[in-house]
């Protein structure tokens, strides 16, 4: 196993990544989209990676947790701590819901499914546009205060979602670690077997979609607080789409691969949309080359290089496990 | 009657949501490809439909050039880089067919600008079918008549022909066709580019009922989800069933619900799923 690889290292690498973002970006609001989507992504990974279900609709969990702070916060006064674990409340139970009924169906059924109910839920969001402002979004979603002041300024609300990252990526590190976690591996490399030892595949497989909703709906609502706004475009396909877009791009078998995978979207997105409105295009090249050439995604790189560097002098065949 | 004209709008919908569905079937069925570019070969379809339209060519010309050119540009694709990426898992399937969706998307972005347009219905079909005080569109009319003949040879085509039997043979066992000393590479490229073209043709029909515009591909696919899902992939007649069932009930819910329409579509299939996990016709 490759050093980097160990929970430590992983946990590590996270807190790494929130000292050095601000070292590097100018804008606090980049730097905060990239944890938000950093935490979301993982714990796409978490159901990719760690349990093979490859889910096209996290964009409803991240969409339920933006309308969730968003709905709170601009209606009733809710403490900001409240609303965040609503949020994720209302997450899990939501992924449970569309897990129960995904996971009936298994392989590409279980995807076609995933995608269906992000449109089911983007069509929910559009239709009663009484409570989620429909097209408009609900405008005016305040940012948290700490000690009585509003964290108004991008940075020091990049602290506190900092905080959040951190904590939600140990958690989620904890998960993949735990008797749990590794039976989710043992269902993604054959769930016949894991059954046929007695496990409830079906209740695990559901059980990690309820913290990957969860978690997705966490970062949402702190996306609607990054923004000011609850849109509709945060429970849109195309979330769906770009939060697994990130997953595979930045590598599924590890959770720090994520954080690649969102910083690597998010940058790119940056300085290209504006250059160019039709970035996109380029992007679907990256992913057909993703594909073809790098399918360990980025932290297939970070393995690799690694390996160039500290182990020059073994040989490419010495199994990694020796050290 | 008002229900009667929903229920006829609902069957030529539903017509064009099985071939779409019949496409993205018989390339899973042989391929064992998730085809995530399949709404995107259906905007290309109804897009060129629009363009040649514009540049004075007529319909009749139009529809079936679209088709043609959506057909072979998939081809092109198949034999360029599909093929390459078949043994992969499917996440990668998925990850390539998204990002050539998007690219096409944004290609046609590109060609032809983001805010969409309509296309006239073709001449001699502008005018209404009037029976007694029933009156209809005779470009839906037509589209439901050719569909439905469409989809008779369709049917012949992949249970009486010998194409349709290699097709079948292939789906089951790749190998064997290739022992059997068929050039399993041609047939895949052509199947491809067959299952897409079926896409682009829906969209070259439902360009004149809907108009074109950029992001029409990706409601495409999930509808062709939704049916697929629902009937079976790799069964003709679920598609064919799921499809007629989905159209007719998001044209009946235009008129009882005109927001919702296109949600209980969506919450018919979760419906479906909670109380048949198989689907409706129960197989796979």
């Amino acid at each position: 196993m490759n050093p980097l690889d160990k929970p430590y290292a992983q946990l590590a690498l996270a807190v790494l990544a929130v000292l050095v973002l601000p070292l590097f970006l100018k804008s606090g609001i980049l730097a905060t989209e990239i944890l938000i989507f950093a935490m979301v992504v993982a714990a796409c990974n978490l159901l990719l990676g760690y349990t093979g279900l490859l889910s096209f609709g996290q964009g409803i969990f991240f969409g339920i947790g933006t309308y969730a702070a968003g709905i709170c916060l601009t209606r009733w006064q809710i403490p900001v701590p409240v609303v965040l674990a609503s949020a994720a409340v209302l997450g899990a139970a939501t992924a449970t819901l569309v897990g129960w009924l995904s996971i009936r169906r298994q392989g590409v059924y279980f995807v076609m499914l995933t995608l269906a109910f992000s449109q089911l839920f983007y069509f929910v969001a559009y239709t009663f546009s009484g409570v989620t402002g429909g097209d408009n979004g609900l405008l005016g979603v305040p940012r948290p205060s700490v000690g009585g002041t509003a964290l108004n300024a991008p940075w020091s609300y990049y602290t506190y979602v900092a905080v959040c990252f951190v904590a939600v990526f140990a958690i989620l590190v904890m998960v993949t670690q735990s008797t749990f976690g590794r039976t989710l591996l043992a269902i993604r490399e054959n769930e016949g077997r894991a059954a046929a030892i007695g496990f409830p595949t079906k209740l695990f497989k559901l059980e990690a979609f309820a913290i990957s909703g969860a978690v997705t709906a966490f970062g949402g609502a702190l996306h609607a607080m990054l923004i000011g706004v609850a849109p509709l475009s945060n429970i849109e396909y195309h979330t769906s789409e770009l939060i697994l877009i990130m997953t595979i791009i930045g590598g599924s078998s590890s959770l720090f691969g994520s954080v690649l995978g969102a910083g690597f979207y998010l940058l790119l997105a940056d300085a290209l949309s504006t250059v160019w409105p039709r970035w996109l295009l380029l992007l679907g090249l990256v992913l057909v080359t993703v594909a073809l050439f790098l399918q360990r995604g980025l932290w297939g790189l970070v393995e690799r290089g690694y390996d160039l560097v500290f182990r020059r002098e073994r040989a490419p065949e010495t199994p990694a496990e020796e050290h | 009657m008002i229900y009667l004209f929903q229920v006829l709008n609902g069957i030529g919908l539903g017509m064009l949501y099985f071939l779409l569905a019949v496409g993205l079937s018989v390339i899973f069925g042989l391929l064992q490809f998730v085809n995530f570019a399949h709404g995107a070969f259906y905007l290309l379809g109804a897009y060129l439909t629009y363009d040649l339209t514009m540049r004075g060519f007529s319909f009749w010309a139009a529809m079936p050039l679209a088709t043609l050119i959506v057909a072979g540009i998939a081809a092109l694709i198949e034999a360029l880089l599909l093929h390459r990426i078949y043994k992969l898992p499917h996440t990668f399937h998925i990850l390539v067919t998204v990002g050539l969706a998007l690219v096409v998307q944004e290609l046609v972005i590109i060609a032809w600008g983001p805010l969409g347009g309509s296309v006239p219905a073709p001449e001699g079909l502008q005018g209404v079918v009037i029976l007694g005080d029933f009156i209809y569109p005779q470009y839906r009319l037509f589209t439901i008549g050719f569909t439905a003949v469409l989809a008779g040879l369709l049917w012949w085509l992949l249970e009486g022909t010998r194409l349709g039997a290699i097709v079948r043979g292939g789906s089951e066992l790749p190998s064997n066709m290739a022992l059997l000393g068929y050039n399993t590479l041609r047939i895949n490229t052509a199947v491809f580019g067959f299952g897409a073209g079926l896409a682009g043709l829906a969209g070259a029909l439902a360009a004149p009922i809907r108009g074109v515009e950029p992001f029409m591909g990706i409601e495409a696919l999930s509808v062709a989800f939704v049916v697929v899902v629902i009937g079976g992939m790799g069964s003709y007649t679920g598609a064919l069933v799921a499809g007629l069932l989905v159209g007719v009930v998001q044209s009946v819910m235009t008129t009882l619900w005109p927001e919702g329409a296109r949600l209980m579509i969506y919450v018919g299939m979760a419906l479906v799923i909670a109380l048949m996990p198989r689907g409706l016709l129960g197989r796979a």
